[in-house]
């Protein structure tokens, strides 16, 4: 017994010599050119200094004057004070798409802000009337008329009468300002509570990226959950969300062509394709970091992936030209402009396969949104 | 001292008979002793119990066996359906003390059959679940349950003296060697292919992954070192076993064991339980005699070092129809990995004979599906997600028969929208081991007609490299 466990130790000392001499001869020897190490941390640290926390600074700004407008309005409801107030709301609703892509980082998920600001349904919701990028007037009338409401309830019902879109019904919906007459205190408090959750949570993700930038930039793992993991899902996601509730669905894709005009994001603001752009501008941006030479486009270069880098990178290009090419307000478009909509999807879904298969697969990251052991 | 003489009588030869066939036949069933067994049972035990509790723990048992609204099958076992909540927390809990009553020895052969039936089932629910090492341990639950484990250091002994034991024929644990080398020896070949060998794939698309890792982590964007990941992971895995069984490097084996499957577990935590799995079962290559001290130091009982007689060694009930039972298992053992060979086009594109081969850890695969259903001129397509969990859509989007399956499913939830005759048809891109993502399957061909075979799917297109 004490003899095989002394010539194990023995065995596990001699391989550990020969293992140790191995890598420290290497350590040695020049670095073979065209194999440069890629810099992943970086990469987030770009990522996180250059386009999410100053993202998020803006977009807070940007709710911060939404926040003025609408309270203006609520109080003074007029053609002048409304025209401002949709004004505001664009202009935070296209800053929105500057962090979408963020979704999914820690700050952005414990602030449910992809349920309270921009719902957009999920992929999962089998709800036949609320769907995609619907607003459950009703329930934002109910909850006028009672007063009583629960806005971080989590359920369909509480995300479709919260976030932008409700806030575009409340302004611009049929009747905005004649609404006001009627019931008036509750109309003015709930448009305002609604103006008041998005700011808290866009102040919270704020602050927290301030804590959690360190955690962010220091974890250069790939696995599911990690921030490249996590950033490389949402990419999918993202277009996951432009192939279906932004696009497809209202499109009639899964509905024998049948449209759903009204289910469009920011339809009330009508500025659904400046919206879709502005979120697959930015997606690029994310893929290629702005050309700083620290995104994943570079990242694929040095895992001298540069064929599938100009695929991703051009597909990206005719994509954003065909999305372009729709006129807003997309609610219109589906049925005037058809054969835009159906090229500008198709395309879509190739820049969907791209970054869901190739470039998932090359970057060794998993489209899952579950841990799970595999083999 | 006078111990270690008689353990080295054991495993030798007898040399009263010339002719090797002989030998052989006689060494196959000679006695040796039973505490290879006993530690096997032991180890086994106590590790899936801890793995059922963990894959409890984290919550899979809700994701993957209570939440989908849908389940890829296996053919021919449509049968088994998922117990629903409490259901399956309950046939969990059963499997979990199955485990710990393999572990005590008591009620060995009923908690034996419990756990090999109650996994298998579990296992059997969704296909998209499959992983080799879960095959591996429903065919070591089974092979446990003709086994005499429980004759020594177990509750049943103690509380049947009379069933005690010292010695067992060769062949019992020969048939848990054979296992092992069965694993080995396929994921071995099964590496030596151009792609793994020549290319160094899929370990140049991992390894970069991996740069975070504290020492190596620099190194893994170096071509050498997928080199020598590829190449250390095929002749290790091809040769470990001859290795194992020559004791003189055995224990020189064991240390290539541990360095292995602990560099795996570390390289790639997504594997989850399989390095322990092997790092644990392989012990049973150590000698009889190995054991035999590790369990004579724990109990002291001297039957151990009793030399084989009629009262001490365990004897099966019927010879013969165990032969043939074992002959039926290794031939098919054999037979399962290599029925590959029957189909045309490209084994890991089409994946047909693909798996309960011992693919561990081959390529990397991924793919997009659309699939859309017609019916006269409408057309809808499909939101995979209102009808899959990720990993059933993630796994489907790459392997052929879910593919067909899928596409069944579809034609009866939407024939349940009143849609009288839906065709389906998918749209799937899937890239292997770093090829730009091409058609996976002809999409024109209308899945819903097409049938579950074992024969070649020809709407599966040819894979271009």
């Amino acid at each position: 017994m004490k003899k095989s466990i002394m010539a194990l130790m023995g065995n596990i000392a001699v391989i550990s010599v020969i293992f140790l001499a191995c890598s420290k001869g290497s350590k040695d020897a020049p670095d073979q050119g065209g194999n440069e190490n890629f810099d992943k941390t970086a990469m987030l640290t770009y990522y996180a200094d250059k386009m999410i926390i100053p993202g998020y600074t803006a977009f807070q700004q940007k709710i911060n004057a939404l926040q003025a407008a609408t309270t203006a309005f609520a109080n003074a409801p007029s053609p002048a004070t409304q025209t401002e107030a949709i004004t505001a709301l664009k202009t935070a609703h296209l800053q929105y798409q500057y962090i979408e892509a963020f979704n999914n980082l820690t700050p952005a998920t414990s602030a449910t802000l992809e349920y309270s600001v921009n719902f957009c349904g999920g992929l999962t919701n089998t709800d036949l009337l609320l769907n995609g990028f619907s607003v459950d007037s009703v329930t934002i009338e109910n909850n006028i008329s009672t007063g009583v409401y629960n806005l971080s309830e989590y359920s369909n019902k509480s995300f479709y009468s919260q976030g932008f879109p409700a806030l575009g019904y409340l302004i611009t919906g049929p009747n905005a300002i004649a609404k006001f007459t009627t019931n008036t205190a509750n109309r003015v408090i709930y448009i305002n509570d609604v103006a008041k959750r998005i700011k808290a949570l866009t102040d919270q993700v704020v602050s927290d990226w301030g804590i959690y930038r360190t955690t962010f930039i220091s974890n250069t793992q790939s696995n599911v959950g990690s921030p490249i993991g996590n950033l490389v899902n949402q990419m999918a996601y993202e277009m996951d969300v432009l192939k279906g509730p932004r696009i497809g669905w209202p499109f009639g894709k899964q509905s024998n062509g049948q449209v759903f005009s009204t289910k469009v994001e920011g339809y009330f603001t009508d500025n659904s394709i400046a919206l879709a752009v502005a979120n697959l501008k930015n997606l690029k941006l994310v893929y290629t970091a702005g050309g700083s030479r620290k995104g994943f486009s570079d990242y694929l270069n040095t895992l001298g992936k540069q064929n599938l880098n100009s695929l991703i990178t051009s597909q990206f290009d005719i994509t954003l030209a065909k999305l372009e090419a729709i006129p807003d307000p997309l609610s219109n478009s589906l049925t005037a402009e058809a054969t835009a909509v159906n090229t500008a999807y198709g395309e879509i879904q190739k820049l969907l396969t791209l970054i869901k298969t190739d470039m998932a697969s090359a970057t060794g990251v998993q489209i899952s949104f579950m841990d799970n052991d595999g083999d | 001292m006078e111990i270690n003489q008689r353990f080295k009588t054991e495993e030798v030869c007898n040399p009263g008979k010339p002719s090797l066939f002989k030998c052989c036949s006689i060494k196959w069933n000679q006695q040796i002793s039973i505490a290879p067994l006993v530690s096997f049972r032991i180890i086994f035990g106590l590790l899936m119990c801890f793995s059922l509790i963990r894959f409890w723990w984290r919550g899979w048992i809700e994701a993957v066996y209570i939440l989908p609204k849908f389940h890829f099958n296996y053919w021919g076992f449509e049968w088994v359906t998922p117990l629903g909540n409490p259901g399956m927390y309950i046939l969990f809990a059963i499997i979990v003390i199955s485990t710990i009553l393999i572990t005590l020895g008591l009620f060995y052969r009923i908690a034996a059959i419990t756990f090999f039936l109650g996994f298998t089932y579990v296992e059997l629910i969704d296909v998209t679940t499959y992983l080799n090492h879960y095959y591996f341990i429903s065919l070591v639950a089974f092979i446990m349950i003709w086994l005499p484990a429980n004759r020594f250091f177990s509750l049943d002994a103690y509380l049947r003296p009379s069933i005690k034991k010292a010695h067992v024929s060769l062949f019992t644990v020969g048939m848990l060697r054979f296992q092992l080398a069965i694993v080995y020896i396929f994921a071995g070949l099964a590496k030596l292919n151009y792609d793994w060998l020549i290319l160094a794939e899929p370990m140049r698309t991992w390894l970069p992954a991996k740069s975070h890792l504290p020492v190596v982590g620099k190194y893994m964007y170096e071509e050498w070192v997928a080199y020598l990941f590829s190449w250390f992971g095929a002749i290790y895995d091809s040769l470990i076993v001859f290795f194992l069984l020559n004791r003189k490097t055995r224990s020189f084996a064991y240390v290539f064991v541990l360095i292995f499957h602990v560099a795996t577990a570390i390289f790639f935590p997504g594997i989850g339980m399989f390095p322990y799995v092997m790092i644990a079962s392989t012990l049973i290559f150590f000698s009889s005699d190995f054991h035999k001290k590790l369990l004579f130091r724990l109990t002291g009982d001297t039957l151990l070092i009793s030399a084989p007689n009629s009262t001490n060694m365990h004897r099966f009930r019927f010879y013969k129809p165990l032969y043939i039972g074992m002959s039926i298992y290794i031939f098919l053992q054999i037979i399962i990995p290599l029925r590959f060979l029957f189909y045309p086009d490209h084994l890991f594109w089409s994946e047909e004979g693909y798996r309960f081969s011992w693919r561990v850890m081959l390529m990397e695969k991924a793919g997009n599906a659309i699939f859309r259903v017609k019916d006269a001129d409408k057309i809808y397509e499909v939101n995979n997600a209102q009808f899959l969990t990720p990993l059933q859509e993630k796994m489907m989007s790459t392997q052929p028969d879910l593919i067909l399956k899928y596409a069944h499913h579809l034609a009866d939830e939407y024939k349940k929208r009143d849609i009288k005759k839906p065709e389906v048809y998918g749209e799937i891109y899937v890239t292997l081991n770093g090829t730009p993502s091409q058609l996976f399957i002809d999409s024109t061909v209308n899945l819903a007609q097409r049938q579950l075979s074992w024969k070649h799917y020809n709407w599966i297109l040819p894979y271009t490299r």
